[in-house]
Protein backbone atom coordinates (compact mmCIF):
# COMPACT_ATOMS: atom_id res chain seq x y z
CA UNK A 1 0.00 0.00 0.00
CA UNK A 2 3.07 2.20 0.91
CA UNK A 3 4.17 1.81 -2.61
CA UNK A 4 1.14 2.57 -4.00
CA UNK A 5 0.38 5.96 -2.24
CA UNK A 6 4.13 6.74 -3.27
CA UNK A 7 3.09 6.02 -6.69
CA UNK A 8 -0.08 8.32 -6.75
CA UNK A 9 2.03 11.34 -5.30
CA UNK A 10 4.56 10.53 -8.40
CA UNK A 11 2.15 10.37 -10.43
CA UNK A 12 0.38 13.73 -9.21
CA UNK A 13 3.82 15.53 -9.42
CA UNK A 14 4.42 14.48 -12.92
CA UNK A 15 1.02 15.46 -14.01
CA UNK A 16 0.79 18.83 -11.77
CA UNK A 17 4.51 19.48 -12.57
CA UNK A 18 4.48 20.40 -16.58
CA UNK A 19 2.23 22.55 -19.05
CA UNK A 20 -0.14 19.34 -19.96
CA UNK A 21 1.11 17.43 -22.38
CA UNK A 22 2.88 19.75 -24.45
CA UNK A 23 5.98 18.45 -25.93
CA UNK A 24 7.75 18.68 -22.19
CA UNK A 25 5.38 16.18 -21.15
CA UNK A 26 5.23 13.67 -24.69
CA UNK A 27 8.08 11.26 -24.51
CA UNK A 28 7.20 10.38 -27.77
CA UNK A 29 9.44 13.34 -29.05
CA UNK A 30 12.84 14.53 -27.92
CA UNK A 31 14.80 17.63 -27.84
CA UNK A 32 17.61 17.84 -30.52
CA UNK A 33 20.54 18.60 -28.58
CA UNK A 34 23.32 19.52 -30.99
CA UNK A 35 26.45 18.38 -29.51
CA UNK A 36 29.39 20.66 -30.98
CA UNK A 37 31.68 17.19 -30.74
CA UNK A 38 28.84 14.71 -32.16
CA UNK A 39 30.07 11.21 -31.94
CA UNK A 40 30.10 9.18 -35.38
CA UNK A 41 27.66 6.60 -36.44
CA UNK A 42 28.58 3.12 -35.74
CA UNK A 43 28.99 0.72 -38.07
CA UNK A 44 28.08 -2.80 -38.80
CA UNK A 45 30.46 -5.30 -39.46
CA UNK A 46 30.78 -5.17 -43.12
CA UNK A 47 31.34 -1.33 -43.01
CA UNK A 48 28.29 0.36 -43.34
CA UNK A 49 26.52 2.95 -41.11
CA UNK A 50 24.82 1.26 -38.43
CA UNK A 51 20.85 2.41 -38.61
CA UNK A 52 19.71 0.08 -36.23
CA UNK A 53 18.19 2.28 -33.12
CA UNK A 54 14.78 4.02 -31.40
CA UNK A 55 14.39 7.12 -33.17
CA UNK A 56 12.26 9.30 -32.06
CA UNK A 57 10.86 12.76 -33.96
CA UNK A 58 11.64 16.70 -32.47
CA UNK A 59 9.70 19.44 -32.45
CA UNK A 60 11.68 20.60 -35.31
CA UNK A 61 9.45 18.70 -37.60
CA UNK A 62 6.51 21.37 -38.26
CA UNK A 63 3.87 20.58 -39.38
CA UNK A 64 3.70 17.02 -38.33
CA UNK A 65 2.02 14.21 -40.58
CA UNK A 66 1.63 16.89 -43.54
CA UNK A 67 3.70 15.45 -46.17
CA UNK A 68 3.72 19.37 -47.89
CA UNK A 69 5.97 20.52 -44.60
CA UNK A 70 8.63 21.69 -47.33
CA UNK A 71 7.03 23.03 -49.93
CA UNK A 72 6.17 26.58 -50.13
CA UNK A 73 2.78 27.31 -48.49
CA UNK A 74 2.70 23.81 -47.75
CA UNK A 75 1.28 23.04 -51.24
CA UNK A 76 1.46 20.13 -53.18
CA UNK A 77 1.51 20.11 -56.48
CA UNK A 78 -2.31 18.06 -57.05
CA UNK A 79 -3.21 17.50 -60.46
CA UNK A 80 -6.96 17.93 -60.97
CA UNK A 81 -7.46 13.87 -60.65
CA UNK A 82 -5.26 14.35 -57.00
CA UNK A 83 -7.41 17.29 -56.23
CA UNK A 84 -10.93 15.14 -56.54
CA UNK A 85 -8.85 12.49 -54.32
CA UNK A 86 -8.14 14.88 -51.68
CA UNK A 87 -12.20 16.32 -51.49
CA UNK A 88 -12.93 12.58 -51.38
CA UNK A 89 -10.31 11.53 -48.70
CA UNK A 90 -11.83 14.99 -47.07
CA UNK A 91 -15.57 14.39 -47.36
CA UNK A 92 -16.17 10.52 -47.99
CA UNK A 93 -13.41 8.94 -46.19
CA UNK A 94 -12.42 8.06 -42.84
CA UNK A 95 -9.00 8.15 -41.32
CA UNK A 96 -7.74 4.46 -42.36
CA UNK A 97 -5.31 4.69 -39.69
CA UNK A 98 -7.96 5.07 -37.14
CA UNK A 99 -9.64 2.49 -38.05
CA UNK A 100 -6.07 0.15 -37.63
CA UNK A 101 -5.46 -0.57 -41.35
CA UNK A 102 -1.30 -0.02 -41.75
CA UNK A 103 -0.68 3.89 -42.43
CA UNK A 104 2.26 2.80 -45.29
CA UNK A 105 4.61 4.51 -46.54
CA UNK A 106 5.74 7.78 -46.98
CA UNK A 107 3.02 8.20 -44.33
CA UNK A 108 5.13 6.78 -41.63
CA UNK A 109 7.93 8.98 -41.90
CA UNK A 110 5.65 11.75 -41.67
CA UNK A 111 3.52 10.10 -38.37
CA UNK A 112 4.29 11.68 -34.52
CA UNK A 113 5.75 8.74 -33.14
CA UNK A 114 8.90 7.01 -33.16
CA UNK A 115 9.46 4.31 -34.56
CA UNK A 116 12.32 1.30 -34.23
CA UNK A 117 15.55 -0.07 -36.59
CA UNK A 118 16.49 -3.31 -36.81
CA UNK A 119 19.62 -3.71 -39.30
CA UNK A 120 21.21 -6.85 -40.93
CA UNK A 121 23.59 -7.23 -43.72
CA UNK A 122 20.55 -8.46 -46.37
CA UNK A 123 17.48 -6.98 -44.84
CA UNK A 124 16.73 -4.00 -42.48
CA UNK A 125 13.38 -4.06 -40.38
CA UNK A 126 11.44 -0.56 -39.47
CA UNK A 127 9.16 -1.42 -36.15
CA UNK A 128 6.43 0.81 -35.96
CA UNK A 129 4.30 1.76 -32.72
CA UNK A 130 0.68 -0.19 -34.16
CA UNK A 131 2.92 -3.75 -33.88
CA UNK A 132 3.79 -2.45 -38.02
CA UNK A 133 6.67 -3.61 -39.95
CA UNK A 134 8.26 -3.39 -42.74
CA UNK A 135 11.26 -5.61 -44.16
CA UNK A 136 13.08 -4.01 -46.74
CA UNK A 137 15.47 -6.75 -48.33
CA UNK A 138 18.91 -5.17 -49.45
CA UNK A 139 20.09 -6.73 -53.15
CA UNK A 140 21.59 -3.82 -55.47
CA UNK A 141 20.70 -7.10 -57.90
CA UNK A 142 17.22 -7.54 -57.19
CA UNK A 143 15.05 -5.52 -59.18
CA UNK A 144 11.17 -4.84 -58.99
CA UNK A 145 8.57 -7.44 -60.03
CA UNK A 146 6.34 -6.51 -63.65
CA UNK A 147 3.46 -6.61 -61.46
CA UNK A 148 3.80 -6.56 -57.59
CA UNK A 149 0.30 -6.93 -55.78
CA UNK A 150 -0.24 -3.89 -54.25
CA UNK A 151 0.64 -3.32 -50.51
CA UNK A 152 0.32 0.10 -47.98
CA UNK A 153 3.80 -0.31 -48.03
CA UNK A 154 4.86 -1.44 -51.55
CA UNK A 155 7.10 -3.57 -52.75
CA UNK A 156 10.66 -1.84 -51.26
CA UNK A 157 14.45 -2.52 -52.53
CA UNK A 158 16.76 -1.87 -50.71
CA UNK A 159 20.72 -1.12 -51.53
CA UNK A 160 23.70 1.08 -50.36
CA UNK A 161 24.77 3.90 -52.38
CA UNK A 162 28.19 4.94 -49.97
CA UNK A 163 26.53 5.57 -46.49
CA UNK A 164 23.10 6.04 -47.80
CA UNK A 165 20.82 3.63 -48.11
CA UNK A 166 18.15 3.83 -50.35
CA UNK A 167 15.09 2.15 -50.71
CA UNK A 168 12.87 2.14 -53.99
CA UNK A 169 9.13 1.41 -53.69
CA UNK A 170 6.26 0.76 -56.06
CA UNK A 171 3.32 -1.15 -56.25
CA UNK A 172 1.11 0.85 -53.87
CA UNK A 173 -2.48 0.54 -52.87
CA UNK A 174 -4.61 3.15 -53.68
CA UNK A 175 -7.76 2.47 -51.47
CA UNK A 176 -8.14 3.39 -47.62
CA UNK A 177 -4.64 5.23 -47.65
CA UNK A 178 -4.11 8.92 -46.98
CA UNK A 179 -0.86 10.06 -47.74
CA UNK A 180 -0.37 11.75 -44.42
CA UNK A 181 -2.32 12.73 -41.40
CA UNK A 182 -4.25 15.23 -43.07
CA UNK A 183 -5.59 13.39 -45.71
CA UNK A 184 -3.57 13.87 -48.47
CA UNK A 185 -4.12 11.36 -51.32
CA UNK A 186 -1.71 9.04 -53.37
CA UNK A 187 -2.70 6.35 -55.91
CA UNK A 188 -1.53 3.21 -57.10
CA UNK A 189 1.03 4.72 -59.45
CA UNK A 190 3.35 6.26 -56.39
CA UNK A 191 6.73 5.75 -56.18
CA UNK A 192 8.50 6.57 -53.47
CA UNK A 193 12.15 6.59 -53.15
CA UNK A 194 14.13 7.40 -49.30
CA UNK A 195 17.65 8.06 -49.03
CA UNK A 196 18.67 7.14 -45.14
CA UNK A 197 21.34 8.51 -43.67
CA UNK A 198 22.99 8.20 -39.97
CA UNK A 199 24.98 11.23 -39.96
CA UNK A 200 26.43 10.47 -36.74
CA UNK A 201 25.60 8.61 -33.53
CA UNK A 202 22.22 10.65 -32.11
CA UNK A 203 20.50 11.60 -35.65
CA UNK A 204 18.67 9.80 -38.55
CA UNK A 205 17.92 11.41 -41.52
CA UNK A 206 15.88 10.52 -44.40
CA UNK A 207 15.74 12.51 -47.95
CA UNK A 208 12.10 11.30 -50.12
CA UNK A 209 11.28 11.65 -53.31
CA UNK A 210 7.79 11.19 -54.01
CA UNK A 211 6.35 10.64 -57.63
CA UNK A 212 2.79 10.10 -58.35
CA UNK A 213 2.40 11.19 -61.99
CA UNK A 214 -1.40 10.72 -61.51
CA UNK A 215 -1.87 12.44 -58.22
CA UNK A 216 0.86 15.28 -58.77
CA UNK A 217 2.07 17.47 -61.32
CA UNK A 218 5.64 17.08 -60.31
CA UNK A 219 7.84 15.01 -58.15
CA UNK A 220 8.75 16.50 -54.54
CA UNK A 221 10.59 15.94 -51.52
CA UNK A 222 10.20 15.47 -47.92
CA UNK A 223 12.82 15.58 -45.54
CA UNK A 224 12.94 14.69 -42.14
CA UNK A 225 15.79 14.37 -38.92
CA UNK A 226 15.11 11.98 -35.75
CA UNK A 227 16.83 12.11 -32.90
CA UNK A 228 17.91 8.73 -30.93
CA UNK A 229 15.78 7.47 -27.61
CA UNK A 230 17.18 6.48 -24.34
CA UNK A 231 19.16 2.85 -24.60
CA UNK A 232 16.12 1.46 -22.01
CA UNK A 233 13.30 2.83 -24.68
CA UNK A 234 11.69 0.35 -27.53
CA UNK A 235 8.75 -0.06 -29.47
CA UNK A 236 5.71 -1.29 -27.07
CA UNK A 237 2.94 -3.78 -27.80
CA UNK A 238 -0.52 -1.95 -29.41
CA UNK A 239 -3.19 -3.82 -30.34
CA UNK A 240 -5.21 -1.14 -32.19
CA UNK A 241 -7.97 -3.02 -33.13
CA UNK A 242 -8.56 -3.99 -29.46
CA UNK A 243 -11.28 -1.53 -28.32
CA UNK A 244 -11.78 0.60 -30.96
CA UNK A 245 -14.39 2.57 -29.79
CA UNK A 246 -13.42 5.37 -31.90
CA UNK A 247 -14.72 3.61 -35.54
CA UNK A 248 -18.25 4.07 -34.61
CA UNK A 249 -18.00 7.81 -34.03
CA UNK A 250 -15.24 9.40 -36.38
CA UNK A 251 -16.43 11.78 -39.05
CA UNK A 252 -14.58 11.52 -42.41
CA UNK A 253 -11.52 13.52 -43.17
CA UNK A 254 -9.13 14.60 -39.92
CA UNK A 255 -11.53 17.76 -39.41
CA UNK A 256 -10.64 21.50 -39.69
CA UNK A 257 -6.93 21.97 -40.47
CA UNK A 258 -5.25 25.43 -38.83
CA UNK A 259 -3.55 27.71 -41.81
CA UNK A 260 -0.07 26.55 -39.66
CA UNK A 261 -0.87 22.85 -41.41
CA UNK A 262 -1.76 21.15 -38.30
CA UNK A 263 -4.72 19.62 -37.66
CA UNK A 264 -7.22 20.99 -34.71
CA UNK A 265 -9.42 23.38 -34.11
CA UNK A 266 -8.66 27.66 -33.75
CA UNK A 267 -10.87 28.81 -31.33
CA UNK A 268 -11.55 25.76 -28.79
CA UNK A 269 -14.24 26.87 -26.21
CA UNK A 270 -12.91 26.89 -23.01
CA UNK A 271 -13.18 23.69 -20.25
CA UNK A 272 -15.89 24.65 -17.60
CA UNK A 273 -13.48 26.02 -14.70
CA UNK A 274 -11.66 24.01 -12.49
CA UNK A 275 -13.47 22.98 -9.45
CA UNK A 276 -11.80 24.81 -6.28
CA UNK A 277 -10.61 22.38 -3.74
CA UNK A 278 -12.34 22.82 -0.13
CA UNK B 1 -9.59 3.50 -1.29
CA UNK B 2 -9.89 7.18 -2.79
CA UNK B 3 -6.42 7.07 -3.03
CA UNK B 4 -6.17 3.92 -5.29
CA UNK B 5 -8.79 6.01 -7.61
CA UNK B 6 -6.47 8.98 -7.64
CA UNK B 7 -3.45 6.27 -8.75
CA UNK B 8 -5.90 5.24 -11.23
CA UNK B 9 -6.83 8.52 -12.59
CA UNK B 10 -3.41 9.69 -12.15
CA UNK B 11 -2.18 6.77 -13.96
CA UNK B 12 -3.93 7.45 -16.62
CA UNK B 13 -3.11 10.79 -16.93
CA UNK B 14 0.72 9.63 -17.29
CA UNK B 15 -0.33 6.82 -19.75
CA UNK B 16 -1.90 9.82 -21.69
CA UNK B 17 1.55 10.51 -22.32
CA UNK B 18 2.82 7.14 -24.06
CA UNK B 19 1.02 5.73 -26.84
CA UNK B 20 -0.94 6.24 -28.99
CA UNK B 21 -0.41 9.96 -30.33
CA UNK B 22 -2.47 10.24 -33.03
CA UNK B 23 -4.40 7.24 -33.55
CA UNK B 24 -6.75 9.85 -34.53
CA UNK B 25 -6.90 13.86 -34.96
CA UNK B 26 -9.25 14.91 -31.99
CA UNK B 27 -11.02 16.95 -34.31
CA UNK B 28 -11.72 14.19 -36.34
CA UNK B 29 -14.12 12.79 -33.59
CA UNK B 30 -14.85 15.62 -31.04
CA UNK B 31 -16.22 19.02 -30.96
CA UNK B 32 -14.30 21.61 -29.64
CA UNK B 33 -17.44 24.31 -29.41
CA UNK B 34 -19.04 21.73 -27.24
CA UNK B 35 -17.14 21.65 -23.99
CA UNK B 36 -19.04 20.19 -21.03
CA UNK B 37 -18.83 19.30 -17.86
CA UNK B 38 -19.97 15.52 -16.78
CA UNK B 39 -20.11 14.40 -13.04
CA UNK B 40 -20.96 10.78 -11.80
CA UNK B 41 -20.43 7.55 -10.16
CA UNK B 42 -17.64 5.37 -12.01
CA UNK B 43 -19.06 1.93 -13.03
CA UNK B 44 -16.42 0.73 -15.52
CA UNK B 45 -12.69 0.94 -16.79
CA UNK B 46 -11.42 -0.66 -20.02
CA UNK B 47 -7.39 -0.20 -19.66
CA UNK B 48 -6.98 -1.26 -23.66
CA UNK B 49 -5.51 -0.10 -27.00
CA UNK B 50 -5.92 2.34 -28.97
CA UNK B 51 -7.39 4.42 -25.81
CA UNK B 52 -8.73 3.88 -22.10
CA UNK B 53 -12.31 4.57 -21.59
CA UNK B 54 -13.86 4.72 -18.06
CA UNK B 55 -18.18 5.02 -18.05
CA UNK B 56 -19.65 6.97 -15.55
CA UNK B 57 -23.61 7.00 -14.93
CA UNK B 58 -24.98 10.51 -14.80
CA UNK B 59 -27.79 11.13 -12.57
CA UNK B 60 -30.32 14.28 -13.73
CA UNK B 61 -32.73 15.91 -11.18
CA UNK B 62 -35.46 13.51 -12.36
CA UNK B 63 -32.79 10.77 -10.81
CA UNK B 64 -32.57 9.48 -14.76
CA UNK B 65 -29.65 8.00 -15.18
CA UNK B 66 -27.59 8.64 -18.20
CA UNK B 67 -24.08 6.45 -19.21
CA UNK B 68 -21.54 8.39 -20.34
CA UNK B 69 -18.30 7.40 -22.04
CA UNK B 70 -15.06 9.43 -21.51
CA UNK B 71 -11.66 8.64 -23.51
CA UNK B 72 -8.54 9.03 -22.41
CA UNK B 73 -5.16 8.42 -23.72
CA UNK B 74 -3.50 4.78 -24.57
CA UNK B 75 -2.41 2.05 -21.08
CA UNK B 76 1.01 2.24 -22.37
CA UNK B 77 3.43 1.72 -19.44
CA UNK B 78 0.99 1.13 -16.79
CA UNK B 79 1.65 -2.60 -15.22
CA UNK B 80 5.41 -1.61 -15.67
CA UNK B 81 4.70 1.08 -12.85
CA UNK B 82 3.17 -1.49 -10.62
CA UNK B 83 -0.71 -0.31 -11.36
CA UNK B 84 -2.74 -3.30 -10.77
CA UNK B 85 -6.66 -3.85 -12.19
CA UNK B 86 -7.18 -4.73 -8.70
CA UNK B 87 -6.47 -1.41 -7.68
CA UNK B 88 -9.41 -0.06 -8.73
CA UNK B 89 -12.66 1.33 -6.83
CA UNK B 90 -15.47 1.76 -8.83
CA UNK B 91 -18.49 3.62 -7.25
CA UNK B 92 -16.77 6.90 -6.59
CA UNK B 93 -17.68 10.02 -7.85
CA UNK B 94 -15.62 12.25 -10.56
CA UNK B 95 -16.42 15.09 -12.53
CA UNK B 96 -15.15 15.08 -16.33
CA UNK B 97 -14.72 18.49 -18.03
CA UNK B 98 -13.76 17.62 -22.32
CA UNK B 99 -15.53 17.77 -25.37
CA UNK B 100 -18.36 16.27 -26.93
CA UNK B 101 -18.35 14.03 -30.07
CA UNK B 102 -19.49 15.05 -33.05
CA UNK B 103 -22.20 12.62 -33.70
CA UNK B 104 -24.28 13.90 -30.63
CA UNK B 105 -23.58 10.67 -28.95
CA UNK B 106 -23.03 10.34 -24.90
CA UNK B 107 -18.93 10.14 -25.44
CA UNK B 108 -16.41 12.64 -24.62
CA UNK B 109 -13.23 13.26 -24.49
CA UNK B 110 -12.00 13.71 -21.22
CA UNK B 111 -9.24 16.45 -21.02
CA UNK B 112 -9.75 16.92 -17.19
CA UNK B 113 -10.65 14.74 -14.71
CA UNK B 114 -11.25 15.88 -11.10
CA UNK B 115 -10.87 13.68 -8.34
CA UNK B 116 -13.80 12.51 -5.13
CA UNK B 117 -10.43 14.30 -2.90
CA UNK B 118 -10.26 17.53 -5.20
CA UNK B 119 -7.09 17.19 -7.00
CA UNK B 120 -7.30 17.54 -10.87
CA UNK B 121 -5.67 15.15 -13.59
CA UNK B 122 -5.49 15.55 -17.22
CA UNK B 123 -7.09 12.39 -19.47
CA UNK B 124 -6.14 13.91 -22.40
CA UNK B 125 -4.36 11.89 -25.29
CA UNK B 126 -0.80 13.34 -26.09
CA UNK B 127 -0.71 14.94 -29.49
CA UNK B 128 -3.79 15.12 -30.98
CA UNK B 129 -4.60 18.36 -31.53
CA UNK B 130 -7.03 18.91 -29.08
CA UNK B 131 -7.49 21.63 -27.01
CA UNK B 132 -5.03 21.59 -24.06
CA UNK B 133 -2.19 20.91 -26.45
CA UNK B 134 -2.33 23.84 -28.23
CA UNK B 135 -2.05 26.22 -25.34
CA UNK B 136 -5.56 28.17 -25.75
CA UNK B 137 -7.60 26.19 -22.94
CA UNK B 138 -7.03 27.20 -19.14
Amino acid sequence: MRTNVAAAILAAIAVFSVPVFGQENNPLTAVDVKSAKPKPAPRTADGHPDLSGYWKGTRDTVPVGNMAKDLPGLKLPLTPAGEAALQHNLTATIDPESLCIIGGIPRHNASGLPFEVLQGARKIAFLYWYSYYRLIPIDPKRKHSEDPDPSFFGEELGRWEGDTLVVDSIGFKDEQVWIDENANPHSDALHVVERWTRPDADHIHVETLIEDPKFYTRPFKYSRTWVAGKPEEEIQEYSCSENNVDRDHLGFGPGPIRPDGTRGYLDPAPLPPPIQKK
Amino acid sequence: MKLRIAILVASLSLAAGVPLLAHHSFAAEFDASKAIRVTGTLTRVQWTNPHTYFYIDVKDENGNVSKWSCEAGAPGALSRRGFKRGDLKLGDMVVVDGYRAKDGSRLMDARRVTLPDGRIVSGASAGDGGPEATGRNP
